[in-house]
């Protein structure tokens, strides 16, 4: 496992599954971005963050990505006036989630940006690999 | 023609230290003969596919991630690559000493 061309791999399949959780993050906020309370007065869905850390694969050496932390964003919520929800105060004000779709979508692209890049790596290390191991049949 | 130097090398576990035939108690230990060197980087390519395999049922499962089965059919897939390539190349240095004129 000690093979450079093979640690590189293991590094972009633990970037793969990074990124992919980080996409799920994505869409459970968007899924969730008119998940109110159910009780008057209750906190809606609140958006959740994703950060990543850098984690020292001991078998290989190799410095993988890891998922740090999945927090929850602490900024304010919209208020809006909709008397007849359940969520609804009082004054008829209900409590909507603080997820602006427009930051979920730039996320989003970023991490297909970052997913499509790992695959590059996976694939650039395996054209090299199959072309050492080529080295044999070639030259008979 | 250094075959240690070959298994040594070689990436799957397998194949450096398993069989040392005994060729009486007098005698020291010799290299690995043809036979056995075909035979262990024949099992060491069976049980890379044989894990790569067990991956993926994982992960048409629902167990493992996509990403996980990918990768270990890929590794499995290439350790295989490299085994027949090493196979072949020792096949074909098997050959040429067989063909010798004596």
């Amino acid at each position: 496992m000690s093979d450079p061309l093979i640690a590189s791999m293991s590094v972009s399949s633990s970037g793969l599954s990074a990124q992919s959780l980080r996409m799920r993050v994505i869409s459970e906020n968007l899924a969730n971005s008119q998940s109110t309370g159910a009780s008057p007065g209750a906190d809606p869905y609140r958006r959740k963050t994703i950060t990543f850390g850098s984690t020292l694969d001991r078998v290989s050496g190799a410095t993988t990505v890891s998922t740090q932390k999945i927090a929850h964003d602490p900024s304010n919520f919209a208020i809006e006036y909709q008397p007849g929800s359940p969520a609804a105060n009082a004054a008829g004000y209900v409590k909507m989630p603080n997820v602006n779709s427009i930051i979920e979508m730039a996320d989003m692209k970023e991490a297909n940006r970052a997913y499509e890049s790992n695959l590059q790596a996976v694939r650039q290390a395996r054209e090299m690999v199959s072309m050492t191991i080529d080295l044999l049949r070639s030259g008979n | 023609m250094n075959i240690s130097a070959i298994t040594t090398g070689f990436p799957t576990s397998s194949l450096g230290s398993t069989i040392k035939p005994d060729f009486g108690a007098g005698e020291p230990t010799s290299p690995q003969g043809f036979g056995d060197l075909l035979k262990n980087i024949t099992q060491s390519a069976v049980a890379a596919l044989q894990s790569g395999e067990q991956t993926a049922i994982a992960a048409i499962e629902g167990k493992a991630s996509i990403q996980s089965a990918v990768m270990a059919t890929m590794e499995a897939e290439q350790s295989l690559q490299a085994a027949l390539a090493i196979r072949d190349k020792i096949v074909g240095a098997f050959l040429e000493i067989s063909r010798m004129q004596i």
